[in-house]
């Protein structure tokens, strides 16, 4: 759930990422993953895209659960079944005074310019091609439906990507770094949670495309321990990672798709 | 493809359109895949080659193509990926993709052959890239590596015996030994389950080797899943090496960051297997081990790394002998007396032993040196005596011949501390044991009570008050009171809300709260019984006298207090849960007293058991099992609304398991319920045909006939579910 907070209401997602010129070069595929797909996840959506890298996300809840007037009386919508336009015009009608104080209207501004609804990751067919999702920012990349990284944004989620993931029994045989960078849910600390999550992105993606650049005479010939791949640098890169970002801890495995 | 050479660029942004072709209709996957094979060959440009492993690895994954043309397919590109894979100077990248090619075409090449026994090149093809991958498996670079292990954990799941599936048809995750015929010339499957067993065992090897790399153990570990749940006889195998890994071996060195990332990830992804296990099939006969494991580690992660995170190292052990001790004592030694190394002896009888012995440590007295050799002893003896500090050795003599004179005629003098100086130097302080410190201060106040009683009395005299009688207060209306019951009920929130705060602390070492009985649970005792008792009795009284405002105001101050911890429970009801139990058993406990005293008395459990599972539900997910189960097993009385609240959790696909779970609970455990229970899932079943299967799974012995229950319904009731999920 979205919890919001009063003193935040004046910060404003859309505008506080100047979009980086596109480097080009080699762009690993992310996947950002919160309760709700509403704030975590779509702030660092948001600033994976504006980046410039591939990036698609997703909510491990059953529901999408807003705050609403009181804690017994949340907003409750369905996955994949309601735009952040609708909820965006419900909320607005209902009560434009209350949601627009806790944020929430502004939340929700930002997520209908990135994409149309939140999207629940359970029922994400990995491997399945997004074509139908070209005007989502980030989605230029993914449209084979698969990404290399997973950044979830709390550790319940982490658990329940990770038993997803071993449920469906890695049918495609396509390895995926699942991290998870503990933010709380708030927009001040969303923001924060998005600046580190880009500068993660960042750091392996560094690595990555070093890796790709390498192309060394041959994969067996010297010995395996000379050349640092990118799957193996990923635990030194986090670990150095945290120690600039002490406030977002972090956890990593290697799974597969 | 067809198009002339060009600048590598464009080729690649050609190949891209193509992709794009068949992402958007796979049907055109057969004339692609044979256009690009001409580009991957050794003497192309390594991003051409790069691209066209991707594409095959997407390919041969991707969920929308059919099995079916998978299968051709692979037959097409099977030379050439031999001819990658085999090639020694191949980059990498190209590699990896090709293996993780390889992964995904076996079961569909190893199902043609089923079909097809008498195509020993294709199946020779297949053999010699599965070789060459066991060959590279130890010594490529460990993104190769990792891929070699998920093909080697797809030939375990083809090589071995699964439950009987339709060899024609689909997935190749149902691809099994099972369905190869005990005669089949190529793929004979005794060896080839032979084979599958060696390999799962080299798999398993590494949570065995000394080496823990954490990419290799996370990339094993959850590769597994299937094959502990798709191959039951091996399942046992796997678990007991698992339950015998220590993932936080490389925990006790000083960590780096890096090593830190990967001690948490190995521990975490290993419990994350292991809950996910129990989860799927919580009566696995290895269940209560697991149980078992998951809890140490999550105790020993805590330990490492929220000790870790407080104070670097373990606490220095407090042997009063310890070399860093002796160091500290040795500087002021110069000019200090011995008598600091060696306790003094209580008074009292001794023994020998207790006058030579100088160190503090119970466990090191206990020991006795009789058990060693006499060899054994001569030789310590020897090595200590030359490695002595003379002067550590002489004023341990010092310490003992003190002792020993203490025993003679001076006895007395010396231990009895009526006569010690009460004003003892703060370093003397520091080494006096225990004991006499108690009676030291016992003896300070002996003192103090032998010097001063006759100042007590005399100022006891003077000092005493005439007799004083507080006014009495304006009495005070309704309102203010109720006022000040609501201030008063806050503030005991208040309490209890920073007694969880410590509660939370004392984990860190901090016990001082446990000690007295004044923690949160007292407190919720209290407000529980404020809430449900605190006018009962004045109830019986107003009764007589018809006040029927006045009894209107207590409920609503009682009904404050529900009202308050009803929102407190709801604030965090997955850790307040005890707390609505321990409150709905009072509010129970009450209404059965009341309905004794007055029969039309006002019944509050039934209405707050409702409020607080409507407050639940908007929140519950598929992890809240316990919770759930915990909630409709403890409250003391069942209702159809809370069996409705039940029911309606099955509109949700996420919560239908834990109301089914919480149902079979209340079916198996409270047998006066067990008839409206089933009556309910009948209901369910009725209603809600996405519960069907998983209720049959746990319904099916009690309630006979419920699979063929209401076939006919089935249309009408598909349309009702999809309304009520729109909520």
């Amino acid at each position: 759930m979205a919890q919001t907070q009063p003193q935040a209401a004046g910060v404003n997602g859309t505008s506080s990422n100047g979009n980086r010129p596109d480097q080009g070069g080699f762009k690993l595929k992310f996947c950002t993953v919160c309760a709700s797909n509403q704030n975590r996840s779509m702030e660092s959506h948001l600033r994976l895209a504006a980046a410039n890298y591939p990036v698609i996300s997703f909510g491990t809840g059953s529901l999408v659960r807003l705050p609403g007037p009181s804690i017994s009386q949340p907003n409750v919508y369905q996955f994949n079944k309601t735009s952040y336009d609708s909820m965006y015009k419900e909320l607005e009608a209902k009560d434009p005074r209350l949601y627009r104080a806790n944020g929430l209207l502004n939340m929700l501004e930002r997520n209908r310019g990135v994409k149309w609804g939140p999207e629940r990751w359970q029922d994400w067919q990995v491997g399945v091609p997004r074509l139908e999702h070209t005007s989502d920012r980030g989605s230029e990349g993914v449209e084979g439906g698969v990404v290399d990284v997973v950044i979830t944004c709390e550790e319940r989620c982490w658990d329940a990507v990770i038993d997803d993931l071993l449920n469906r029994g890695s049918p495609l045989n396509r390895p995926v770094h699942v991290i998870n960078v503990d933010i709380k849910d708030n927009h001040e600390e969303a923001l924060i949670g998005g600046k580190g999550i880009l500068d993660l992105a960042d750091s392996l993606n560094k690595a990555a495309a070093e890796e790709r650049a390498l192309n060394p005479a041959g994969f067996d010939s010297g010995n395996a321990a000379s050349r640092s791949g990118f799957d193996e640098r990923v635990p030194e890169i986090i670990g150095e990672w945290q120690e600039r970002w002490p406030n977002l801890p972090a956890v990593w495995t290697l799974a597969w798709f | 493809m067809a198009a002339p050479p060009s600048s590598v660029e464009e080729q690649i942004k050609q190949l891209g359109d193509a992709r794009k072709l068949v992402l958007s209709d796979p049907t055109y996957y057969t004339p692609i895949i044979q256009g690009i094979l001409p580009i991957v060959a050794p003497g192309a440009r390594v991003e051409l080659r790069r691209w066209a492993a991707d594409f095959f690895a997407e390919t041969f994954a991707s969920p929308t193509i059919p099995a079916s043309q998978k299968e051709t397919l692979s037959l097409i590109v099977l030379e050439t990926l031999r001819g990658l894979i085999e090639n020694p100077s191949e980059d990498a990248a190209v590699v990896k993709s090709a293996v993780q090619t390889a992964a995904s075409a076996y079961p569909l090449v190893f199902r043609y052959i089923i079909n097809n026994p008498h195509d020993t090149l294709t199946w020779e093809r297949m053999l010699a890239i599965k070789s060459r991958i066991f060959r590279i498996w130890d010594s490529a670079a460990p993104g190769v590596r990792i891929c070699c292990v998920k093909f080697a954990q797809r030939v375990v799941l083809v090589q071995t015996k699964g439950p009987d599936a339709d060899p024609r048809r689909g997935d190749p995750l149902e691809v099994s030994l099972s369905m190869v015929p005990p005669d089949h010339k190529l793929i004979p499957p005794k060896s080839l389950e032979a084979e599958a067993s060696g390999l799962l065992d080299r798999m398993l090897a590494v949570f065995q080797e000394n080496i823990s790399d954490a990419v290799l153990v996370d990339a094993t570990l959850n590769s597994l899943s299937i094959l502990i749940r798709a191959r039951p006889h091996i399942a046992n195998k796997i678990l007991n090496v698992i339950l015998n890994f220590n993932p936080l071996k490389q925990a006790n060195s000083p960590m780096t960051p890096k090593i830190r990332v990967m001690v948490k990830s190995m521990e975490k992804t290993t419990r994350a297997l292991l809950v996910h296990i129990l989860k799927r099939d919580p009566q696995n006969p290895l269940g209560p081990r697991i149980q078992q494991y998951v809890e140490r580690m999550m105790r020993s992660r805590a330990d490492i790394f929220d000790d870790a995170s407080r104070k670097r190292g373990p606490p220095e052990p407090t042997d009063g002998l310890d070399h860093a001790k002796r160091q500290k004592l040795g500087a002021q030694v110069t000019n200090a007396a011995p008598k600091f190394y060696v306790p003094p002896l209580k008074p009292g009888p001794h023994t020998i032993a207790e006058l030579f012995t100088v160190t503090g440590d119970e466990a090191l007295k206990a020991f006795d040196v009789a058990m060693l050799s006499e060899d054994l002893v001569v030789k310590i003896g020897i090595t200590i005596l030359q490695r002595i500090d003379a002067e550590t050795l002489n004023q341990a003599i010092d310490g003992i011949r003190q002792r020993y004179k203490s025993l003679g005629p001076s006895q007395p003098e010396l231990l009895n501390p009526e006569t010690a100086p009460l004003g003892v130097d703060e370093d003397d302080d520091d080494y006096e044991p225990d004991f006499s410190t108690a009676e030291t201060e016992e003896q300070i106040l002996n003192k103090l009570d032998l010097i001063s009683p006759d100042v007590e009395k005399v100022t006891a005299t003077d000092m005493a008050l005439g007799h004083f009688t507080l006014p009495q207060p304006p009495p005070l209306t309704t309102s203010q009171a109720t006022e000040v019951g609501q201030g008063t009920v806050s503030r005991v929130f208040g309490v209890m809300q920073t007694l969880e705060e410590k509660i939370k602390k004392t984990k860190g070492g901090i016990n001082r709260l446990a000690a007295s009985s004044f923690d949160r649970d007292a407190w919720i005792t209290i407000l529980t019984r404020l809430a449900t008792r605190t006018f009962t009795g004045l109830d019986g009284t107003e009764e007589e006298v018809k006040a029927e405002p006045s009894e209107s105001e207590q409920q609503s101050l009682a009904n404050m207090i529900r009202e308050s911890l009803f929102l407190y429970i709801l604030e965090d009801f997955r850790k307040r849960i005890d707390i609505a139990i321990a409150w709905l058993c009072e509010e129970w406990y009450n209404d059965q007293v009341q309905v004794k005293v007055n029969e039309t008395a006002v019944l509050h459990y039934e209405k707050w058991v409702l409020k607080i599972m409507d407050g639940m539900i908007p929140y519950l997910d598929a992890s809240d099992r316990n919770v759930l189960v915990r909630f409709v097993s403890e409250i003391p009385g069942l209702s159809p609304g809370v069996l409705e609240r039940l029911k309606g959790l099955c509109k949700n696909p996420a919560t239908v398991t834990i109301a089914l779970t919480s149902l079979l609970f209340l079916t198996m455990q409270k047998p006066p319920a067990k008839k409206m229970v089933l009556g309910v899932v009948e209901e369910i079943w009725d209603t809600y045909e996405d519960a069907r299967p998983f209720a049959l799974k746990l319904f099916a012995k009690y309630i006979p006939g419920l699979g063929d229950r209401g076939k006919s319904q089935d249309e009408e009731k598909k349309s009702n579910g999809m309304e009520a999920i729109a909520a």
